[in-house]
């Protein structure tokens, strides 16, 4: 008989690089057989110096900057970016761009949303259903690609409005696609709420409770599933929020699938914004028209992007350039509640925990 | 020495080696294609699994440094030939009756569990860490699937043997005489719990979805294969093609070998049997849901299958 030491756990690498994750991270698993014991999350694989490139642009080339730090909240950063260079200069953003900035925003939601719902439809192993979810997104891309000419940078904002106009053909246009998407989306809820396979993997997978959510200081979609009723749209308007009927979606399961419901239904109520917002746009120009200088100051403003609050820090001084810009990213606060949902979680549902975060590496690690 | 001669061209040629090959990955280029098209995507070229395997057998084997070499690069060997010998087991209706002395329903039984083996050996001797995760649920999904496979085997086994007056016959080429001449088990209301096992058997033995978890790409990256590059991977695309082929016509044997005595309409009817199969067995199924967790999958095998099996068994027996 040897007397080998046969170690009860083993670790497994899961990234940096790995089919399940969309973006470079790196968690160190260790193993009992298929349940996760311990888990070392390791971050900065993606860190690109965006925080000290902005500082070496003005304030009008850091919209543009702004938008790439992240593709699919490409939105939510060049505006509150612009948010804050207004709250100094003290610019008032004409009507008429305070509601395309919400229509941009929303438009965005829609396809961040669906596209990370599909992606967990993907990591079930259902690959039909997420073929068919990747095309009723699509059906919000060609939308963003129509009226912004781009897919995922659509370029809408910038200090003093927005960059873009609606007329009566594209409002038209838009209000079809939406009819669309969202006859697909109230079927997809209703799939997710009765297809086995999908209710099978994600119900009770990946809980995050009350408590451990308020601990972690979740943000989002997260915090909205775990049963913490917070919406910047609601708790401090931005754009033209304060004049929607905005609905926020809480579950308190706090499991993958309630993440993936909270997504859905927010696709639905984002829907209804976008056709009231279309109904009541307002006239008169979209932009102050004009490139003041910002003057020296500083200012913290928030947005609610999709995957959560994104707060934004910029302190001007007498140079076109901004003195120092610090962002706080939805992800970085979702991140640590990794470790309460891949507690005791099984090998297999590790990929799938970690996209129901929809986690987004190059804002967190820009 | 005439007859090892044919056992050698059954096994090399047809309906072995060349002939189930090419079937396999022919069958595997249309399941792809109809999958595709299927989710509205264009898909691969009919002729992709045979591209494949070509472009592999120029490609150059990695062995990673932790692996155990000779293990990793000769156990995929053992599988490819376990399933060319399968394959030439396996009776095709007035076409080709396997000499008497190889086809047996015991013997194919136990070949079919050499790939299984071969890719849990093979996944712990790459030493990745996901070999190792493959390996287990390799060895659970087995554990589950074995048990109902035995039993159905021996429902069909004792319900030829019976009807021929003895007691049970594992020899292929009766169960099919005995079918052609008192109609096939799939319309005899006894066997139909053993073809409901047989319905969930296969699935989790050709690794698709619901059951493909141990090479469940978007969890372990196709755990035991994970390592495996070039012709080796090769020989694993090669045994997983001929098993497609030796599953599918064995279920065609145990349960429906029902075909006109002529030998080209026998042939026809068989591959008709084959698409069918394929196309409603294989790729819808695999389209149409998402892929379970181990330990849900050892449940539910431990439960309906198992129980079918058992019920199918104690039908036959009493009955």
């Amino acid at each position: 008989m040897s007397t080998h030491n046969v170690p009860e756990t083993f670790s497994i690498p899961v990234g940096p690089l790995h089919v399940a994750l969309e973006e470079p991270m790196y968690f160190k698993i260790d193993v009992k057989g298929e349940t996760v014991s311990h888990i070392d999350i390791n971050a900065g694989h993606a860190h690109r110096g965006i925080e000290y490139l902005t500082t070496k642009r003005t304030m009008y080339q850091n919209v543009v900057l702004t938008e790439r730090i992240c593709s699919l909240c490409s939105n939510s950063h060049p505006q509150t970016f612009a948010m804050a260079a207004e709250k100094i200069a003290g610019i008032e953003v004409p009507e008429r761009g305070i509601y395309l900035r919400t229509v941009a925003d929303e438009m965005k939601r829609v396809t961040s949303h669906l596209f990370n719902v599909a992606l967990l439809v993907h990591l079930v192993g259902y690959e039909t259903y997420f073929m068919h979810m990747m095309q009723v997104r699509e059906i919000g891309q060609d939308m963003l690609e129509s009226i912004f000419g781009n897919r995922q940078d659509i370029g809408a904002m910038c200090i003093g409005g927005v960059r873009y106009d609606l007329d009566d053909k594209s409002i038209a246009y838009i209000k079809g696609a939406l009819d669309k998407i969202e006859a697909e989306t109230k079927d997809i809820i209703k799939t997710f709420k009765t297809n086995g396979s999908i209710l099978r993997r994600t119900k009770g997978v990946g809980v995050l409770t009350h408590a451990d959510a308020i601990t972690c200081g979740v943000v989002g979609p997260v915090a909205r599933a775990s049963g913490i009723d917070y919406d910047v749209r609601r708790e401090a308007p931005y754009a033209a929020y304060d004049r929607l009927p905005l609905v926020v979606h809480s579950l308190t399961d706090g499991d993958v699938w309630s993440r993936a419901m909270v997504r859905l239904e927010e696709i639905l109520t984002s829907i209804d914004l976008l056709r009231v917002c279309l109904r009541d746009l307002p006239g008169g120009p979209v932009n102050i028209n004009d490139r003041p200088d910002i003057p020296p100051g500083q200012a913290v403003t928030r947005s609610e992007a999709p995957r959560g609050e994104v707060i934004y820090y910029l302190r001007t001084n007498d140079t076109p350039q901004p003195e120092r810009v610090k962002w706080r990213v939805p992800t970085f606060m979702n991140w640590d509640s990794l470790r309460f949902m891949l507690q005791d979680a099984k090998v297999a549902d590790v990929a799938m925990i970690v996209n129901s975060i929809d986690p987004c590496l190059s804002c967190t690690e820009r | 020495m005439s007859n090892q001669i044919a056992i050698l061209l059954a096994v090399l040629l047809f309906p072995g080696g060349v002939f189930a090959l090419a079937f396999g990955l022919a069958m595997k280029g249309v399941d792809r294609r109809v999958a595709a098209r299927l989710q509205s995507r264009v898909g691969p070229p009919l002729l992709q699994p045979f591209f494949d395997i070509i472009k592999l057998g120029f490609k150059r084997t990695m062995v990673p440094a932790a692996a155990n070499e000779t293990v990793f690069l000769y156990t995929p060997l053992v599988g490819v030939v376990s399933m060319l010998i399968a394959a030439a087991l396996v009776p095709i209706t007035s076409v080709y009756a396997p000499d008497a002395a190889i086809g047996n329903l015991l013997v194919l039984l136990y070949l079919l569990m050499i790939p299984g083996i071969v890719l849990m050996i093979a996944g712990s001797a790459s030493g990745s860490p996901y070999g190792a995760i493959g390996f287990s649920r390799e060895m659970a999904l087995m554990i589950a699937y074995e048990g109902p496979l035995v039993l159905i085997a021996a429902a069909v086994a004792i319900r030829t043997g019976m009807g021929m007056g003895g007691w049970a016959t594992f020899s292929l080429n009766d169960i099919v005489a005995y079918q052609q001449a008192h109609g096939s088990f799939l319309f005899d209301p006894v066997m139909w719990p053993a073809v409901a096992a047989f319905c969930f058997f296969y699935p989790a033995n050709l690794g698709i979805v619901p059951f493909d978890i141990p090479e469940a790409e978007t969890e372990v990256l196709e755990g035991p294969l994970l390592e495996y590059s070039g012709p080796v991977l090769a020989l694993f695309k090669i045994m997983s093609a001929l098993k497609k082929v030796v599953v599918l016509s064995l279920g065609i044997v145990l349960f429906f070998p029902a075909a006109p005595a002529n030998l080209a309409a026998g042939f026809l009817v068989w591959l008709i049997k084959m698409a069918v199969l394929m196309l409603v067995g294989i790729t819808a199924v695999r389209l149409s849901m998402g892929r379970m967790r181990i330990d849900q999958a050892f449940v539910f095998f431990l439960k309906w299958p198992l129980l079918l099996a058992v019920a199918s068994l104690a039908v036959v027996v009493v009955v």
